[in-house]
């Protein structure tokens, strides 16, 4: 049975569920609302899994209302066009969203903050920004992603913070959009198409000054979503004010789904056209990615808010995984896949643990509760593991990610992009540890206070719970065994190495597309072996383990320098002002280095 | 063919304000009507685009096929974006009354509480 006419449906069921719950959600009350709800996200799991079996070997393309291209071969209407990063992209979506909502169970008591139709079109949106091959189609899953999350993210409209976390997110990525839109215009008139395929097409080998300003622009866009450093200043208040449910999506999908949107324009679009320059648009992506990483790592071991430790552990991963976008070659972007799919399951199972902790405990510094969670062990176990699992040691999907990423830079020799690996690897881990350590051990000293964790968050339930409830518990321990699971893949490595080298054809997506001819199977490459890469990781969560225990207990010599990564520099916390405007100057500035950056070497 | 620059001039003038509207702002309100203004360049941009000197509305019932006409696909582009900037604008704005009556402040500057 051919896979095509289902294509719609993990868009097309959540919208209309959604519709119906804003409705009815008051009348047929908040049990009935989450089932719905749940019982929606939870189809939608089975429709995007049919949808990757699907799409495995051969990608497909679904025609909105028939428009497929006539015998002209130019492509008028709007299309899904959809292979497998996309398609398990989608999977994570839905898997993330049902987490979620399972978790939201003991969490909203009222149904009038319509949190269920929220995530419904959230989860929609995110399925059909991975599922779509139109630009602009790209741009209206892109706002309406962004209007749900901003939504989501200011639920809690009775403290000051949520407000303020939720409107600098909506300023920054407006700001972005405005400029994806922008882009979207100047490619346009370049080209007069904005179906992926034909806008390949049309540029085919010429470059010019104004395509590269449109990539520019776009690039920016969507790298202000993926919290790219110097575009990420919004991300560590948003996520650290939203509802735990809703970081595991914003942290586990969103972020994520920036880079894919730049992968994606780059490979099918701008690939040709800029064959000349591939290397030095490496060069400049990945620094970007190791400022990204390092900045984020810095900023999450200073970071006592338990929550926004763990969206600065987002932004230096998203460095990461910016980094297997950023080689262009199919086996980092294989990696990145992995990393991807792996991490967006960690991280949501600890952003779900940091929600246990504030229901349990109703606070989230790590400075307030030195000692408090002492007993709750299956939590702190979860939280532990995971934190390993950021480490990417070795049952993890994210070392093998890991090691692609790492072996396709050694191909173009920037292995130092490892040392880059490994501190992130460190640092963002450690910090996780040594949180778990004071909070729920209540060992060594009570952690230096810092002014975040200050903020008081009044937490989702109205009592605490003196044991932490089933429907709390499950999601989070789900979601952290799943990036375990992730390497059940049989030939993991491989298997999304193939899956990139489809991603990566221009010429074999242009004709899939525009022809609708079948995509001749790429040979499976050998791959090399872990070794390395597991004895890297291994030394990474060693030393996390370390830095983390040093920062409790710590003596002199080694006690100095954890306790000064822990207070973190000055500088680098005053940039992270609070003021949006501060942070649209950044953007602006980053804007413009990037464009110089573009003009100077990609002349 | 001097018009068609002119309307790309300003839309980056109309951009760059609105950039330096959302930089400098001291009231909330003030910051998201900025935001609109940032909007407005892309509609500019947009109508630049499908610009066409001497070309007719693109409705062909009542003129010969091969007339020149203006893009039409530009306008549903805009009208899409408008669509989704009210919303946001409808958004920010309520974002903003409820930071008045929860922190009684529309000052961006008295509203930072997550700071470093």
């Amino acid at each position: 049975m051919s896979i095509v006419p289902i294509i719609p449906l993990p868009v097309a069921v959540p919208l209309i569920v959604a519709a119906f719950l804003a409705l009815t959600g008051k009348v047929i009350g908040r049990r009935a609302s989450n089932t719905l709800a749940i019982a929606t996200a939870a189809c939608n799991i089975v429709l995007t899994l049919l949808i990757l079996r699907g799409v495995w070997t051969q990608p497909q393309v679904y025609w909105f209302g028939n428009w497929w291209p006539r015998s002209n071969g130019v492509a008028l209407g709007i299309c899904f066009s959809i292979d497998a990063i996309g398609a398990a992209l989608a999977v994570l979506t839905a898997v993330l969203t049902t987490a979620g909502l399972v978790f939201s169970w003991r969490i909203f008591e009222e149904t009038e903050n319509h949190f269920q139709p929220l995530m419904l079109i959230f989860m929609a949106a995110m399925c059909g920004f991975s599922y779509t091959g139109d630009l602009f189609n790209l741009f209206v899953f892109f706002e309406l992603m962004s209007v749900c999350a901003f939504a989501l993210c200011g639920l809690k409209t009775l403290e000051p913070a949520p407000l303020q976390g939720a409107f600098n997110f909506a300023i920054v990525n407006t700001v972005g959009a405005f400029m994806i839109v922008s882009g979207i215009g100047v490619l346009y008139a370049r080209t007069g198409a904005l179906n992926f395929a034909q806008l390949g097409l049309s540029l085919g080998n010429h470059a010019d000054a104004l395509m590269l300003f449109a990539f520019l622009l776009l690039t920016v866009g969507y790298l202000t979503k993926a919290a790219i450093v110097p575009f990420h200043f919004w991300l560590a208040d948003a996520h650290a004010v939203a509802p735990s449910p809703v970081c595991v999506l914003l942290s586990g999908v969103m972020v994520e789904l920036g880079i894919y949107a730049v992968a994606r324009l780059y490979w099918t679009v701008f690939q040709s056209a800029m064959a000349p320059h591939t290397r030095e648009l490496r060069e400049i992506l990945l620094i970007m990615a190791a400022i990204c990483a390092l900045v984020g790592g810095l900023m999450c071991y200073a970071e006592h808010h338990l929550k926004r430790l763990l969206a600065f552990s987002t932004i230096a991963h998203a460095g990461l995984m910016l980094a297997g976008v950023a080689l262009l070659t199919s086996k980092a972007l294989g990696g990145f896949i992995i990393y991807v799919l792996s991490h967006g399951a960690i991280k949501g199972g600890l952003f779900l643990c940091a929600g246990i902790v504030l229901h349990r405990l109703q606070r989230i510094g790590e400075d307030h509760l030195h000692g408090c969670g002492r007993g709750m062990w299956a939590t702190a176990a979860l939280f532990i593991v995971g934190g390993l699992g950021l480490a990417g040691i070795m049952p993890f999907g994210t070392l093998f990610g890991e090691s692609m990423i790492s072996d396709a830079a050694k191909e173009f020799h920037q292995s130092w992009f490892d040392y880059i690996f490994i501190f992130t690897e460190i640092l963002t881990a450690g910090a996780v540890l040594r949180a778990s350590f004071r909070i729920f051990f209540g060992w060594g000293e009570p952690a230096p206070i810092d002014k975040s964790s200050q903020v008081e968050e009044r937490p989702e339930t109205k009592e605490s719970y003196q044991t932490t409830p089933v429907l709390m518990f499950l999601p989070a321990a789900a979601l952290v065994l799943a990036g375990i699971a992730v390497c059940a893949i049989p030939q993991l490595r491989s298997t999304a190495e193939s899956a990139a080298q489809v991603f990566t054809n221009q010429g074999a997506y242009t004709h899939t597309v525009l022809e609708n001819a079948a995509t001749i199977a790429p040979p499976k490459a050998p791959l090399e072996p872990l070794t390395s890469s597991v004895v890297r990781s291994s030394i990474a969560g060693l030393l996390a383990l370390l830095l983390a225990l040093a920062s409790v207990f710590g003596t002199k010599p080694v006690l100095d320098l954890a306790r000064r990564l822990e207070i973190g520099s000055p500088v680098l916390r005053q940039l992270h002002s609070g003021h949006p405007g501060d942070y649209v100057a950044w953007l602006t500035f980053g804007t413009a280095c990037l464009g110089g950056f573009f003009v100077w070497f990609l002349r | 063919m001097i018009l068609n620059y002119l309307a790309y001039a300003v839309a980056a003038w109309v951009f760059l304000w609105g950039l330096y509207g959302i930089v400098t702002s001291k009231n909330l309100v003030h910051q998201v009507v900025c935001v609109a203004v940032l909007q407005t360049s892309t509609y500019v941009l947009l109508l630049a685009v499908g610009f066409k000197v001497g070309g007719t509305a693109p409705v062909f019932a009542d003129i010969p096929v091969g007339t020149a006409v203006v893009d039409p696909l530009v306008q549903a582009l805009m009208l899409t974006d408008i669509v989704v900037e009210a919303t946001i604008m409808a958004l920010l704005l309520s974002m903003v009354v409820k930071s008045n009556e929860v922190a009684g402040t529309v000052d961006p500057e008295e509203l930072r509480v997550l700071t470093g």
